[in-house]
């Protein structure tokens, strides 16, 4: 009897801290799919027409849209190139250079300290300077500064825990220490990859200080979903909420690409 | 044809010499086993031979062909590790035959290979599985299936059996000694496990500090040991050892004990001479009063070992142990004799450690 009221209560626990996580998220996206009297009603209404208006507003608005579209660019080349370069770096300081590897670690991690706010302006002088303000490019170089360090950071344990007995094994057998790398290393820390490459992603595609001072017209989503909050007294909601769900969507589908992706080279082996 | 020969093998970490000039010679076919406490520079020594480990100086050369600096799979060797390494992300099948295919061999032809050295370790029913699938002695099968299909010049073991329980390391190391009886692969086992070093080995190279201490088949090595350290290391219970001084009659006197030495195997010892005696607890046995080369002593503990017992008594002071078949007749606190024979004596210089045999 004792052990039902305890499973009941565990139950109940998890449910509301469900609801408390997923809440507003839930009302975030039936907002997004809401006319604008529905939302401001006193009396939070659960059954309603649901429209496709707000959704229309954003993809018909063209800066919503290029917001969209910079983002997916920015975020997708600069995590690209912190994977293709930060992988492997952190590969050879996992198994090459451990002696340097703590300091490595180190700088790497300092990297992440100064806020960035103490960067941004000398940043603009700099980009100015060199002509690439407010373009993309220089949106993605500043990122890289950010997805290399994250993605060595996150990287090195994942090889350290790759057993060193296994690329032993694997240069027994006559490969070369890039055939060790690619056949075995990378897909033996492969999990762990994914949920630094995940992490990095999320860190970039949120991050709107240095995408607000560094670009004008080519803003990122962040950049585009902030400034529509401040349109006057009239807040649109409901295109907040549907803005917010179109942020949200990608990293999603993004994760869940990347997810596929590791299932099958898990398998692969498998044959 | 592969025998291995290292010559005045160097291995340092910085400046400090972890082996220092090791010359060693295998001949083919033989079964070696490096034995040696941790840290005795076996597992290293396996690993250069590997080509895993870069040699500081020195020359290692398989079959004739100098080796030193070849990357590890272009010298025609086989290791298996002894956390069997095997790759998590493959299945057992790829596991064996990832080298073959890797080298480029017709599938036609590793097929019929993967089901002879499958068959051989029983491993066929396991093919499909991942190695996380499988028990601790599967997972060492598949890995030593993994070196067998290549049939290389010389299989490498580092301490395969470490992490298997007692019954199944048993089981394996007879395995292993019969797949070399079959094959006759030049192979280098490290352990520092003496039983297994004796019961597996052709040859045994007991090594310590970087060095190799003695160096002969595990008969040699038993029962005549060239120092104190392999005779400690080598023999369960371990050997009793006793200083004493020699007196005039080649009689060796320490306290109450005054054993005669054999003079064919010391014929240089002096009355006066201080000399570390070594027995061996299952070369001595209970005797009846007045038998010649007795020790009295009196009983302390009896540990049951099942058709033997070990006995440990007291003699002026010290323990010294025996084990006797009729080990349930004697009791703590008995009073009881037991002897060895002469030849059954070893005789260490005190200081060196080494073996006064023939000195």
């Amino acid at each position: 009897m004792g052990r039902i009221i305890s499973a009941t209560l565990t139950r109940a626990l998890l449910a509301l801290l469900i609801v408390v996580a997923l809440g507003p998220i839930l009302w975030t996206v039936l907002g997004a799919f809401k006319e604008l009297r529905d939302i401001v009603t006193p009396v939070p209404k659960l059954i309603f027409d649901p429209t496709l208006d707000n959704f229309a507003t954003i993809l018909r608005n063209p800066t919503i849209r290029d917001g969209l579209l910079h983002s997916a660019v920015v975020v997708s080349v600069s995590v690209l190139i912190g994977a293709v370069l930060g992988i492997p770096a952190a590969h050879t300081l996992a198994r090459h250079a451990r002696r340097y590897g703590d300091d490595v670690q180190f700088f790497v991690l300092s990297l992440r300290f100064m806020p960035p706010v103490a960067i941004a302006i000398p940043f603009i002088v700099i980009y100015l300077d060199l002509g690439i303000y407010d373009t993309l490019f220089g949106l993605i170089l500043v990122y890289l500064v950010t997805t290399i360090s994250t993605v060595i950071w996150l990287a090195v344990p994942a090889f350290d825990r790759v057993p060193r007995d296994i690329e032993e094994a694997a240069a027994m057998e006559g490969c070369s220490p890039l055939e060790v790398f690619w056949r075995f290393s990378l897909p033996v820390a492969a999990p762990s990859l994914f949920g630094a490459i995940v992490f990095t992603f999320v860190l970039v595609w949120n991050e709107l200080l240095l995408a607000l001072t560094l670009a004008a017209q080519n803003a990122t989503l962040p950049v585009v979903a902030a400034s529509i909050t401040s349109l006057g007294k009239e807040v649109p909601w409901g295109v907040i909420n549907a803005a917010t769900v179109v942020l949200v969507v990608p990293p999603l589908v993004f994760i869940g690409l990347l997810m596929g992706l590791l299932n099958t080279s898990v398998q692969g082996g498998r044959k | 044809m592969a025998n291995i020969t290292c010559s005045s093998i160097v291995k340092s970490y910085g400046d400090y010499p972890v082996i220092d000039g090791l010359n060693l010679d295998i001949p083919d076919h033989e079964f070696v086993v490096f034995l040696g406490p941790s840290g005795c520079g076996k597992s290293t020594m396996l690993r250069m031979i590997a080509g895993l480990e870069t040699v500081t100086g020195g020359r290692i050369e398989i079959g004739g062909t100098d080796v030193t600096d070849l990357p590890p799979g272009d010298r025609g060797v086989a290791m298996v590790f002894q956390s069997y390494a095997l790759y998590p992300h493959m299945s057992v099948a790829d596991n064996i035959t990832f080298g073959l295919r890797r080298q480029g061999l017709p599938k036609a032809e590793i097929a019929p290979r993967l089901t002879q050295v499958a068959d051989m370790l029983g491993l066929a029913p396991f093919l499909d599985r991942r190695p996380k699938n499988l028990s601790g002695g599967q997972q060492q099968r598949v890995a030593m299936a993994r070196a067998m299909i290549k049939t290389p010049k010389v299989f490498l073991f580092d301490e395969p059996l470490s992490n298997l329980d007692a019954k199944l390391r048993e089981k394996l190391r007879t395995e292993i000694r019969k797949m070399h009886l079959q094959l006759k692969t030049t192979t280098i086992f490290v352990t520092h496990d003496q039983l297994e070093a004796m019961t597996i080995a052709d040859r045994i190279v007991l090594m310590r500090d970087g060095a190799i201490e003695q160096m002969g088949t595990p008969d040699e090595i038993f029962e005549r040991p060239a120092s104190h350290f392999v005779a400690d290391f080598i023999g369960t219970p371990a050997m009793n050892f006793i200083d004493a001084t020699i007196e005039p009659g080649h009689v060796a006197r320490s306290g109450s004990i005054a054993l005669s030495l054999s003079r064919d195997l010391f014929p240089g010892l002096r009355p006066g001479q201080k000399v570390e005696l070594g027995l061996r607890p299952a070369s001595m046995d209970l005797v009846e009063p007045g038998a010649p080369n007795a020790i009295a002593g009196r009983v302390v503990l009896v540990e049951n070992m099942g058709a033997e017992g070990q006995v440990i008594t007291e003699v002026d002071g010290r323990e010294i142990s025996f084990v006797t078949a009729q080990f349930r007749r004697v009791k703590p606190g008995d009073a009881v004799r037991f002897a060895l024979r002469p030849d059954q004596i070893h005789a260490f210089d005190p200081v060196s450690g080494r073996s006064l045999l023939g000195a």
